[in-house]
């Protein structure tokens, strides 16, 4: 255990040197999120399920920091890692696959911790968002940190350049979390909006942690958890695989 | 004593089809100082990274103390310092050795005070606060040698350590290798710096083509080819190699 230990202290070591870029930046992004629409539009939307909107739209967009930083840590610190070559000293190490696998994930799981942590700390005395369900939260925060740090190593492993990495993030992460329910209720589309919308898998996530944080969303919390287990287990699986056979990490 | 490293038949085709070992069978006694000579794109690097975990082997066999590579026993016997220079950019000189020591099993006390050994051994004290990417490419060649033997393997791979090397670094390194395996430490060389091999190995394998062609120690080598120097050696043995 004491190769995978250090592998995760390592990967938490990178994250904390470039604190600024890992961190902060995500972290005043989402604020700005929260201060612009939630507190200076607020007033003007009504409120949404009974929650006034700046409360309503905290859980998606901590959703969307922490996932978006647990997917860009662990695609660039593998991608660098490959393209570097000294994810050889981790290879060559006598480590088992798993430990590999999940020594990285790690590092995504801290960051988007961080991240998240500080941003409820801060929508709390700013919007007064409640928090409900922290068990549900609990749970809704390790199955997308999994499911998004996982992809991450996946892409990280795959990309033959530095933009695949990038791509992945603009067009897929990033406007199916838009669509996904962060900004509104899918109730109120209009059909078939509505219904396109469920299949959208960053749509449960984005539930399971509104539901943890008021106690509310658009499907039943175990749908939203399940789903996202559902999705996270594959991918984790996949990068452990990925590890295991040596596929595109060895020649 | 099982032999330090000992492969079977090994074959490595990578997947554009390039045939780089054939059917490579090779044994490495502990305790040996080994040189592995070669033309470019002999397989050498090709027959580390098989011992190293780093390639998927076609097929055959790798056993390092009798063990097969996957067993990770094995591969904590094993230090490694590769062709290409590849340090972990976002670490201090200290931080590289510390945190090669625990992927390798080390605890946080003996990691640290061995780090400082090596620091020492190896000339980087004024920069061991520095990280790798600013540091100069010799002092690069220091770590990646410090880091290698840092966990102590018994069994120490050097892939053209000397490549791009002043003299006096050079002569450094030779000696230190030199005190590693009297002290034990089974070498496994490979340069293309003949006089370095003569110098330094007790046997030397020659390769070509991914296969093995001749295998002995200098003097034997010589009688064999009929050479007066090791360079006329490698010159014929390259040209009769099929
Ligand atoms: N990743 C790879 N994919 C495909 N072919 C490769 C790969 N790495 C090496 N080869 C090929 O395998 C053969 C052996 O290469 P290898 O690097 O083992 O040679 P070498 O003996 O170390 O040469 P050098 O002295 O130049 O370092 C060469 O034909 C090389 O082009
Ligand atoms: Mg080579």
């Amino acid at each position: 255990m004491t190769g995978f230990r250090w592998l995760a202290r390592r990967e938490v070591l990178r994250v904390s040197k470039l604190w600024t870029q890992t961190v902060l930046a995500p972290v005043l992004s989402s604020l700005l999120f929260i201060l612009v629409f939630g507190l200076s539009l607020g007033d003007r939307i009504r409120d949404i399920d009974g929650f006034a909107y700046s409360e309503f739209i905290v859980p998606g967009l901590i959703a969307m920091a922490m996932v978006q930083a647990a997917y860009n840590n662990n695609a660039s610190t593998i991608y660098q890692a490959r393209s570097d070559r000294y994810v050889n000293d981790v290879l060559s190490a006598p480590m088992h696959p798993w430990q590999m696998n999940l020594g990285f994930i790690v590092g995504g799981f801290v960051r988007a911790l961080m991240i998240g942590t500080a941003l409820t700390l801060c929508a709390i005395p700013l919007t007064h968002v409640p928090l409900e369900q922290p068990l549900a939260l609990a749970l809704a925060v390790v199955l997308s940190l999994v499911l998004f740090s996982a992809l991450g190593t996946v892409v990280g492993i795959f990309a033959e350049q530095w933009d695949h990495t990038a791509f992945i993030s603009n067009v897929l992460i990033l406007p199916l979390a838009f669509v996904g329910g962060v900004f509104y209720s899918v109730s109120l589309l209009p059909s078939p909006w509505e219904e396109l919308s469920h299949f959208n898998p960053i749509f449960y996530l984005v539930q399971a942690m509104r539901y943890g944080f008021l106690g509310e969303s658009d499907v039943s919390p175990v749908l939203a958890l399940g789903v996202t287990a559902a999705l996270a287990i594959p991918t984790y699986l996949w990068a452990q695989w990925l590890f295991s056979s040596g596929r595109k990490l060895k020649a | 004593m099982p032999p330090a490293l000992d492969t079977r038949a090994l074959t490595k085709r990578y997947d554009d089809g390039t045939l780089a070992l054939e059917n490579f069978d090779l044994t490495i006694p502990e305790g040996s100082f080994f040189g592995l000579l070669g033309p470019n794109g002999a397989g050498k690097t090709t027959l580390i990274n098989a011992v190293c975990n780093l390639i998927r082997v076609t097929a055959g066999e790798i056993l390092i103390f009798g063990q097969p590579t996957t067993a990770l026993d094995a591969r904590r016997q094993v230090g490694l310092a590769e062709q290409d220079i590849n340090l972990d950019r976002f670490l201090s000189v200290r931080e590289t050795l510390i945190y090669h020591g625990g992927y390798f099993g080390m605890e946080k006390d003996d990691a640290e005070g061995r780090a400082d050994e090596m620091i020492d051994a190896f000339d980087l004290r004024a920069k061991a606060d520095v990280r790798t990417p600013k540091l100069s490419g010799g002092m690069r060649r220091r770590v990646l040698l410090a880091r290698a033997l840092m966990h102590r393997p018994r069994l120490v791979i050097l892939d053209e350590p000397t490549a791009g090397v002043d003299f006096e670094l050079r002569t450094e390194l030779w000696r230190y290798i030199r005190q590693l395996h009297s002290e034990g430490t089974t070498i496994l060389l490979t340069t293309h710096y003949l006089d370095e091999a003569e110098t330094l190995c007790e046997e030397i394998a020659l390769i070509r083509g991914g296969r093995l062609i001749a295998r002995d120690s200098a003097d034997g080598l010589r009688e064999r080819f009929g050479a007066d120097s090791l360079a006329d050696v490698y010159v014929k043995a390259m040209a009769t190699a099929p």
